[in-house]
């Protein structure tokens, strides 16, 4: 068995939520870095669809296209993180510009810390499993 | 995930109640103002809240049908209030009319006062809901551990 293949699958895929959660904090926290940064507009990061369809492994029914202006009906197969400007809040009453909303931003930093801990958490137990059975179980 | 709903729509909450804490200081800060830019004195403003499911894709909303009951709040306009000025006898003051009288806003400080324990009060509310809401999944959490 190549050693490779033993962090394919879900600790590839926990390190890439990882990343992304590391990323998704630092766009925050300059967010709230710039709280009082005149004409600062706050970005956020984007993530599109991962869930790409795997070459024979198709778990859904394809549509037809007989047309090359149809949609092809399946997921976009990308998995591109990007960080774009935010839409400001609705009814912004600074006059300096800004347009972070520290409440949502606060909001989303909790999210984003649970997530995080949630994938820190399952990779841990992912190693420990590994660990187990290179030591040959529990002596 | 439903954690996440709960932060949301709580910090929905906060935000609104930040707003209308925002407006509220506007209230008090012009008690006094007798010139606006529209002209007149400045009138009492007011933040219109209306319920809103958050935003999801559209393959999540068929899915969940209980996303049909989780709704944000939004603020979705500030309203001028309709009283009328309230006239003061002032000769002196450089924007009173030829008998005398200033227009002065239809602001009530007991009104803004109790609006302000309000917003306080709901902010603090959302701010508890929050914290439950992330002590339950890092509760959670410790399941695995």
């Amino acid at each position: 068995m190549p050693t490779q293949s033993l962090f394919e699958g879900a600790i590839s895929t926990l390190q890439k939520t990882l990343n992304r959660g590391s990323l998704r904090h630092r766009v925050l926290t300059s967010n709230i870095a710039n709280i009082d940064t005149p004409n600062y507009k706050a970005f956020e990061v984007v993530m599109e669809d991962v869930r790409q369809k795997k070459d024979g492994f198709s778990g859904t029914l394809e549509l037809v296209r007989t047309g090359p202006r149809h949609l092809d009906g399946r997921r976009r197969a990308s998995s591109d993180v990007k960080i774009k400007a935010s839409d400001p809040p609705p009814f912004n009453l600074r006059a300096d510009g800004n347009t972070v909303d520290l409440d949502r931003t606060m909001g989303k930093l909790a999210e984003n810390t649970i997530l995080y801990r949630t994938a820190a958490q399952l990779i841990r137990k992912k190693f420990q499993g590994l660990k187990n059975v290179i030591q040959g179980g529990g002596k | 995930m439903d954690f996440f709903d709960a932060l949301n729509i709580s910090s929905s909450g906060l935000s609104a109640q930040r707003l209308r804490m925002n407006l509220i200081s506007a209230n008090l800060a012009n008690i006094n103002t007798t010139r606006t830019k529209a002209g007149g004195p400045y009138r009492r403003k007011d933040p219109v809240f209306a319920a809103q499911a958050p935003a999801a894709p559209f393959h999540d909303m068929l899915r969940d049908r209980q996303k049909e009951f989780l709704k944000e709040v939004s603020v979705v306009g500030i309203v001028e209030d309709g009283r009328q000025p309230i006239k003061k006898y002032d000769p002196t003051h450089p924007d009173a009319d030829d008998n005398g009288y200033v227009a002065m806003p239809n602001i009530n400080l007991m009104e803004e006062m109790v609006n302000m324990i309000s917003a306080t009060r709901s902010y603090e509310a959302g701010v508890t809901a929050i914290q439950s809401a992330k002590d339950m999944a890092l509760k959670a959490l410790e399941i695995g551990q």
